[in-house]
């Protein structure tokens, strides 16, 4: 009902605002003056400036052309005061009727505007350490969502693409990770709309989930930024433990003539490398190595060379090694991938509306047939100026996602990358003319024919808010909003296909999640004569989250014509429910002494329904405090130094995400059920003591500026210290329980964040600036009772003392050059290799990592260069564990090109072992050898703009037009063997880093132009 | 400004008054552990409940399944994973994940029974006659006791909890029982769960007769010859319910389900689905052939002498692999077949064996060898028996779990398996276990 109400209200202010005017005066006109404001230097007028009457409440703004128009009744002359934003204000004496205004540009960095919780300040101004990125910079790099789009540009933010495919989930780290079963994904909140970042998908697609921030148009975005400390963080209390990304969107301005942009681009996409594999004959011969070896290593197996499997077809075997056929499966599944993306916006407004119609479609092919990703988006944001007083607007975003979906991951199943990679390449895909499935695999071919797995996201986000002034500086703001997310999954597979095998399988998923936001504030500022100010807001939030899902499976078709459930033999269904709520209070104070000394207090309080009777709120202070030297008498008239500030910052905040909307209480199930009859079961201990998972955190930073803004500098260190981290704690099966939800472990998170951005030529219209970021992390499990094994073959261990995401390995020492063996480390030193001897090496976390832009305009000619880099993670080739199974894996898998490097005789010298049973010595699972480097550099994008004169474009019909080039991925140095040191297998958090079954990013090159009308 | 005054004064009124409400969020597909069994209704749901974990995947699903038919010597593995390779090499590591699974469902349904047992007596509801109660807990009991007993015969001695677990604190840090007390627990169990069951054929659900079965079984562990034969003896001659049908494959194939052939079995459907068959079936059928019968296997069943019917339980697929072929049907509803009438009739031929009955003990062997369509055994002294009803079981039950119990239990598994450590004949407890709760101790030689 809830929703529906806001839903109409909102339509109603769609379609019944327009007539809404400010109201009319009727004073006494003893004057008129228009004028121009304009850039000092060049000379382009400013849309947006802000021009109003010193001692009156007399306000305008410049329209689209730079100018302005008053009728008052002041006399002439007059002041007036300019303001607009990255422009240094300026009071001007208005005598005469005409007049132009110049003004000066400020250093931008200081200046500009960042969006913070509740509000916006002057960066100048921030205490907290917030990360403003224009999503410009990235928009044009073809990975479906914003937060993938990101990677590299924010410093201390880790961003990493576990897959190509476009549109699916990244993993995105602000300054660590603080908790092992609750989410570490930071909140996202679109024009202050909390939204759910948390995959809905339901279908397996091997490990792998699609991202809700993908249903986002990148396009519709005006800035973005990333909440680090506590400081900033700490008015989103609850949730503000894994930092915040605050999205803002595109709005009009007021007296600003409508504007049309439209942008169109086109590319391709490819993989850069493929995997390298043996040959048929390779594969033979390898095979019918370990055949022999294992036959001497124990005889009572009567394996000899001449029972070998590859000996000749008249002897009983499969034919000789050179005999063999090589069939190339890799070529057959990835493709020339085609991009497409086209976005029209309409921006503008009146004197008291403004508005942003935007629309969008993006179709993105994956490199692995046939997955595919489309979007279309449609956005309106409008404001209306009710009275002086008084303004009301919406923000609506409508989005449609579709997807073609494929298991790019894990599983046998229907796995693509494994029907790819790993069938053995000596294996014909035929069998008696007939099509077949080998190594347990579906046949590759019949699999890219029947594929039919596909998804459908409709999401809603918007709100509907007003904002009054209710006293002078005093002003209220309420907003109702939602985000609505239906998302619809079917699977059909066919009876060529080995899920469907028994007369077809068909599978439906219907999810709906809805967000209801109820939120308001009380924001209050005064500005003293003596330079002081002082404001403070409070506010509260109503937040009810609620998951419905409905999933019916049908199996047994008459044929595979039918692939609708009610055609099915055998039915059956199931439904989800589950909710949440959310209660918050929360408060901020801030005083600024001169400019000079800036302070700052915030308390947050959130009642959550998911914990214990008795622990349901939990209470998020924060201070932090700015010394801005620059202001000091001492550093006034040093010219080198443009500003120069000191901040120190301390909060708590807190964490509840990820884990389970009922967790504290206990439960039985009444999904036991037996012969038919329904039956009940215990499910789940209670722990009323569940309570808010908390991290301190102290930063403090350094923001600098010099040589009159040229260099800037921002440098920050953190150590955030997380309490009562939710986990799942074991129990001893004993219970009949395998965990229950408790407080129980303690991580740190210990780093430095290093911006640096410089302006290096700017002579004669050639501007080159350079941007560089580099961020260290240091993160450790202070407390866990036992360590927890996650991934396959628990290759990665959480352990006390050592960091998140830890490699469990059998340490490789060396390949004995006598016997071909792999001799591994062993650890206690009893003679035997056992699960004592594994021990942790590495982890996924980079010692350091960042980007590097560097940007050359000149004349309309634009090119930059974006790198991203991480240095010192670790990550599982677990591709290549199975790869380089030194062909004890027989028919079973696929051995790679690199295990002909295996020994072969005494005197060889190779990590690579002699061809044995596996699991035994030399190709055990977990084995370090598969453990590697996953260091990389990566030139991300390479963008290349020109902007068309003007008097071309006007041709055209246009204002303004570009064309530009983009390239992504086109360059890679990494030490990682397998094909992309990003790639990951599940979106599991716990499980990351290893690489099985998962298509690289690709490399891609597009074209686009964009026109302004 | 009416309007906005207005609008705060409702959303402040509304945050008050309901905030306590609010934050208090109930789920709707499980209900709170406060009240559980109380009536006739919810008595009935908790037994349910307790046939449904012994039901689960991962114990007569798959996972437990699996260790004994694994442990043996005929079936291969195909796959990656090498948990199950370990089983087929007979070195099991402590951090097998197959002992794990197994190890915590066959707990998690102690904990349910326990539930039963400790609640259903409190239950006062008129509706709930004492027969219905009576028969409740005697399923109760009869399962806890399969429970003990499939832990006693995998781990040895294990903790032994009678009680339900209310919260974390409870049924942990117990100590091991010998396996010995183990035994007599289970022992203790099928006495209480006797007299409180009807002398009924149920071949779904537990009756008197089950427990006989399973005491029958229970007394050839122990050795207890003379008893081992008497409860076999008890379902053996009651012709009316239990006869071995023919031909072997009756039993199971063309989705037959609850013949006389079964004593005691696990009902499954669409609904209540057992994912044994995705193990064996071969991936033309939908399954992963992750594990499959031996040549040796193979080529015994398929021996008209040795095998005879028993080769139905063994297909080609279209790459003319072989595969096992018991569990196969779609939707995976394939029953388990916990006690069979085949298994009474091995376990009186046993029994009396070893009571120098030799020719009874043979009329017991010639009728499985006849049913399976196979001439009578040639055996004629104690061992000589003893070998043929070791053999015969390999095949009867070969994709059943019997293989790796059979062989342990008659001290043979040096000869057969060639496993000449005594330590590994008891699997290693879990690893995972050890580390959360210190007061268990580890098997020796692990």
């Amino acid at each position: 009902m809830k929703k529906k109400l806001i839903l109409q209200t909102i339509i109603c202010i769609l379609f019944v605002s327009v007539g809404v005017y400010a109201q009319k005066t009727d004073a006494t006109i003893n004057s008129t003056l228009s004028g121009t404001v304009i850039d000092e230097k060049t000379k382009e007028p400013l849309i947006g400036a802000s021009i109003s009457i010193k001692g009156t409440t007399h306000g305008v703004i410049t329209d689209s052309n730079g100018e302005f128009y008053f009728r008052t009744g002041q006399k002439l002359p007059y002041i007036l005061i300019i303001n607009y934003i990255g422009y240094e204000s300026k009071q001007f004496v208005a005598s005469k009727s005409t007049i132009t205004v110049e003004l000066r540009s400020s250093s931008k960095e200081l200046n500009e505007v960042v969006v913070v919780g509740y509000g916006t300040q002057e960066r100048k101004n921030l205490i907290g350490s917030v990360s403003k990125i224009n999503p410009n910079e990235v928009n044009s790099i073809p990975v479906g969502s914003i937060d993938a789009q990101l990677q590299g540009k924010v410093s201390g933010v880790q961003i990493s693409s576990p897959t190509g495919v476009p549109g699916e989930s990244v993993n995105v780290r602000v300054r660590g990770a603080t908790s092992i079963n609750a989410d570490n994904d930071p909140l996202y909140v679109v024009d202050g709309v909390f939204i759910n970042s948390n995959s809905l998908q339901s279908i397996s697609t091997g490990g792998k989930s699609t991202s809700p921030i993908a249903d986002i148009n990148p396009n519709d975005i005006q800035s973005i930024e990333v909440l680090k400390d506590a400081e900033a963080t700490a008015l989103y209390g609850s949730r503000g433990a894994n930092g915040v990304v605050l999205i803002t969107t595109k709005r009009g301005n007021y007296e600003q003539a409508p504007q049309i942009n439209f942008s169109a681009s086109y590319g391709q996409a490819k993989a850069a490398k493929l995997w390298d594999l043996t040959t048929g004959p390779q594969h033979a011969q390898l095979v019918n190595e370990w055949w022999v070896n294992t036959g001497k290593d124990t005889p009572s197996l009567n394996r000899t060379f001449a029972n070998r499997p590859f000996r000749p077809v008249s002897e009983g075997g499969r034919g000789l090694p050179e005999e063999q056929q090589t069939y190339d499966r890799l070529s057959e599944a990835f493709r020339t991938a085609t991009l497409q993306n086209y976005d029209i916006a309409l921006t503008g407004g009146t004197k008291s509306t403004k508005y942003y119609i935007g629309g969008g479609f993006t179709s993105q092919e994956a490199i692995l047939k046939p997955i595919n990703f489309t979007r279309a988006s449609f956005k309106v944001n409008l404001d209306q100026r009710v009275s002086d007083k008084l303004t009301i607007g919406v923000n609506n975003l409508f989005t449609r996602t579709y997807r073609n979906q494929a298991r790019a991951g894990d599983g046998p199943q229907g796995g693509l990358l494994q029907a790819a990679l790993h069938t053995p390449t000596y294996l014909s895909p035929y069998e008696n003319g007939v099509l077949v499935g080998r190594a347990g695999f579906d046949n590759l071919t019949l699999l890219l024919q029947n594929y039919d797995v596909n998804s459908t996201s409709l999401r809603y986000i918007g709100n509907l808010y007003f904002e009054a002034e209710l006293l002078p500086n005093l002003k209220l703001r309420s907003s109702w909003g939602a985000d609505y997310n239906n998302y619809n999954e079917s699977e059909y597979w066919n009876t060529f296909l080995l899920l469907g095998a028994q007369g077809g399988l068909a599978t439906s998923s219907i999810t709906q999640y809805t967000t209801l936001l109820n939120e308001q504030t009380l924001t209050y500022r005064k500005r003293f004569d003596n330079g002081h100010s002082f404001g403070f807001v409070v506010g509260n939030t109503l937040q009810s989250d609620q998951l419905n899902r409905t999933y019916a499976e049908g199996r047994g078709f008459a044929n595979n014509s039918f692939k609708i459930i009610s055609s099915a033999a055998t039915t059956t269904s199931t439904q989800n429910w589950s909710k949440s709520n959310l209660a918050s209070f929360f408060a901020k104070a801030d005083y600024n002494i001169n400019g000079k000394y800036l302070f700052n207090a915030s308390l947050r309080a959130d009642g959550s329904s998911r914990f214990g009777a008795d622990r349901k709120w939990g209470y998020f202070p924060s201070v932090g405090a700015a010394w801005r030297l620059k202001q000091e008498e001492f550093l006034k008239n040093v010219d080198l130094v443009t500003d120069l500030k000191l901040k120190a910052s301390y909060g708590i905040v807190g964490n509840q995400n990820g884990i389970g909307n009922f967790a504290a209480q206990g439960l039985w199930t009444g999904g036991a059920s037996y012969q038919g009859g329904a039956g009940t079961a215990p499910q789940q201990l209670a722990n009323p003591d569940l309570r808010w998972e908390k991290t301190n955190q102290v930063n403090i930073g350094v923001d600098a500026s010099f040589l009159a803004g040229r260099l800037g500098v921002e440098f920050n260190v953190y150590s955030k210290y997380t309490r009562d981290g939710l986990l799942q704690l074991a129990l001893p099966s004993t219970t009949g329980f395998a965990n229950y939800w408790s407080n129980a472990a303690e991580i740190s998170n210990k780093g430095f964040e290093l911006n640096i951005t410089s302006t290096n030529i700017n002579k004669g219209g050639l501007v080159w600036t350079t941007s560089f970021n580099i961020a260290q992390n240091i993160n450790k499990i202070e407390k866990l009772a036992t360590p927890l094994r996650y991934g396959s073959r628990d290759l990665i261990l959480q352990k006390e003392g050592n960091p998140l995401y830890s490699f469990w390995v059998y340490k490789q020492l060396y390949v004995d050059p006598e016997t071909g063996n792999v001799v591994y480390e062993d650890v206690n030193k009893d003679g035997k290799i056992t699960t004592d001897d594994r021990q942790l090496v590495g982890s996924i976390w980079p010692k350091f990592f960042g980007g590097l832009t560097n940007t050359v305009t000149y004349k309309g000619f634009e090119i930059s260069a974006f790198f991203a880099y991480q240095y010192g993670n670790k990550i599982y080739n677990h591709n290549k564990f199975f790869g380089e199974g030194g062909g004890a894996r027989d028919a079973a898998r696929i051995i790679f090109a690199s295990n002909l490097a295996r020994w072969q005789k005494p005197g060889d010298i190779t990590d690579v072992p002699r061809p044995d049973g596996i699991n035994v010595n030399n190709y055990r699972d977990g084995g370090s050898r598969w453990l590697e480097d996953g260091s990389f550099i990566r030139l991300r994008s390479l963008n290349i703009g020109y902007h068309l004169p003007k008097a071309i474009a006007k041709r055209i019909g246009a204002e303004a037009a570009k064309v530009f080039v983009n390239g992504t991925n086109l360059w890679l140095l990494t030490n990682y063997t397998g094909l992309d040191p990003e790639s990951s297998a599940s979106s599991d958090q716990n499980a990351q880093g290893i690489d099985l079954g998962t298509p690289p990013q690709p490399r891609s090159f597009q074209v686009g132009i964009n026109l302004t009308f | 400004m009416k309007l906005i005054k207005y609008t705060i004064s409702i959303g402040l009124i509304g945050l008050l008054t309901s905030c306590q409400n609010y934050l208090d969020v109930k789920p709707l597909e499980s209900i709170s552990d406060a009240q559980t069994i109380y009536d006739k209704t919810s008595s009935e749901t908790a037994i349910r409940g307790v046939y449904s974990a012994l039901a689960s995947t991962n114990y007569y699903g798959t996972t437990f399944q699996s260790i004994g038919y694994l442990s043996g010597d005929n079936i291969q593995w195909t796959g990656s994973q090498s948990q199950v390779q370990e089983f087929i090499n007979k070195k099991v590591n402590a951090d097998n994940s197959t002992i794990a699974s197994a190890w915590t469902a066959i707990y998690v349904t102690i904990n349910r029974a326990n539930n039963v047992i400790a609640k259903v007596p409190t239950v006062t509801d008129p509706a709930l006659t004492t027969d219905l109660k009576n028969q409740i807990l005697g399923e109760a009991y009869f399962i806890r006791a399969l429970a003990y007993f499939d832990l006693a015969r995998t781990w040895g001695g294990v903790p032994l909890i009678t009680k339900p677990t209310a919260s974390p604190t409870e049924n942990r840090g117990i100590a091991r029982s010998t396996q010995a007390e183990t035994y007599a627990q289970v022992l203790a169990d099928l006495t209480t769960a006797e007299p409180l069951l009807s002398a009924t054929t149920n071949r779904y659900r537990a009756t008197r007769k089950t427990v006989w079965a399973l005491r029958a079984r229970y007394h050839l562990y122990q050795k207890e010859w003379d008893k081992a034969e008497e409860y076999a003896t008890k379902l053996i001659s009651d012709n009316a319910s239990y006869q071995l049908v023919k031909p072997y494959s009756a039993f199971f194939a063309n989705d037959a389900r609850g013949t006389a052939e079964s004593v005691f079995e696990i009902f499954y459907s669409a609904n209540e689905t057992n994912t044994h068959r995705n193990q064996w079936q071969p991936q033309t059928n939908g399954g992963t052939r992750q594990w499959a019968p031996n040549d040796a296997l193979v080529a015994l069943l398929n021996d008209p002498k040795v095998g005879g019917g028993r080769s139905a339980l063994v297909a080609k697929d279209n790459q003319n692999r072989w595969y096992g072929n018991l569990y196969y049907r779609t939707p995976a509803a394939d029953p388990t077949y916990v006690i069979r009438i085949a298994e009474l009739y091995l376990i009186r031929a046993e029994a009396e064996a070893n009571q120098n009955k030799l020719t009874a003990a043979l009329a017991d062997l010639n009728a499985i060898r006849s049913r399976a369509g196979i001439d009578a055994s040639t055996a004629q002294t104690k061992e000589q028996i003893l070998l043929g009803i070791e053999n015969e079981r390999r095949l009867e039950f070969a994709l059943e779990p019997h293989r790796w119990f059979d062989v342990v239990r008659t001290g043979r598994a040096a000869t057969v398996f060639n496993v000449t450590d005594n330590n590994r004949l008891l699997l290693p407890l879990p690893a995972g276990e050890l580390l959360i709760d210190k007061a268990l101790v580890q098997n020796t030689g692990y």
